[in-house]
């Protein structure tokens, strides 16, 4: 069964080996949530509350549209 | 003898967080005394009139079951959870306890199973309504919690597993 996708796509797994190899343990221990739930987001089957995606991208110290994208219904 | 946790790594195997064992085994629970239910108490009502069917104890023990099951159920899905963890050598902390995203998934099932159960709660009135045996309305109810245990639980697997 296919995940069922969200509009929201992320760039979570680069930026953890851009950022010295963390793993998906590491950011859920930064960020105080599972590491099931990282692994949610980073496939795109849960699209976190803004307030976390905020914190997400303080930890890779990006701007938050670095991390997370919006996809519109017409692909852009 | 000590055995040093570990942090999981990226390729370790992801496991179920205390929260979505319990939704399987409150799913697996309900499904199955009510199967138990209905096996016995389905002949029953179609062997004899309706008034004289003994419904009263069989869903006292479904209910029952279902309740004492899924905490029991539950208590040891997290031990297990946790002793499997621990065989790995990954460290439990952090791996099983529920965060946002559990209560996310929580909410949503609630809300669907709410949805249902409030539905068949209509049916529940219109049969008092209209005078009908207690076996019906108290079967009725019995079904509502049913249907809304099985979107539920249903609604939350889908969640953790295909996202939502």
């Amino acid at each position: 069964m296919p995940p069922k996708p969200t509009k929201v796509t992320n760039r979570i797994r680069a930026l953890r080996f851009e950022c010295g190899e963390m793993t998906q343990a590491d950011m859920a221990e930064r960020l105080g949530v599972t590491r099931q739930t990282v692994i949610a987001i980073e496939q795109g089957k849960y699209s976190p509350s803004l307030e976390m995606a905020f914190e997400i991208a303080r930890l890779f110290k990006r701007p938050l549209d670095d991390v997370f994208r919006y996809q519109q219904e017409d692909g852009a | 003898m000590s055995h040093e946790l570990r942090q999981p790594e990226d390729d370790d195997p992801v496991i179920m967080t205390v929260d979505e064992r319990s939704v399987w085994v409150y799913l697996a629970v309900v499904t199955i005394t009510s199967v138990a239910y209905f096996a016995v108490v389905v002949p029953r009502a179609l062997s004899q009139p309706i008034g004289d069917v003994s419904w009263i104890t069989p869903m006292l023990w479904a209910i029952g079951v279902s309740i004492v099951g899924t905490i029991v159920g539950s208590i040891f899905g997290s031990i297990g959870g946790a002793i499997g963890l621990a065989i790995r050598g990954i460290e439990p902390k952090g791996q099983l306890e529920g965060d946002l995203r559990d209560k996310d998934i929580k909410r949503l099932g609630d809300s669907r199973s709410a949805l249902v159960s409030g539905a068949a709660m209509l049916g529940v009135l219109v049969l008092a309504m209209i005078g009908a045996d207690l076996f019906w309305i108290g079967n009725l109810v019995f079904l509502a919690g049913t249907a809304g245990a099985f979107v539920e639980g249903v609604t939350k697997i889908l969640a953790y597993r295909r996202g939502f």
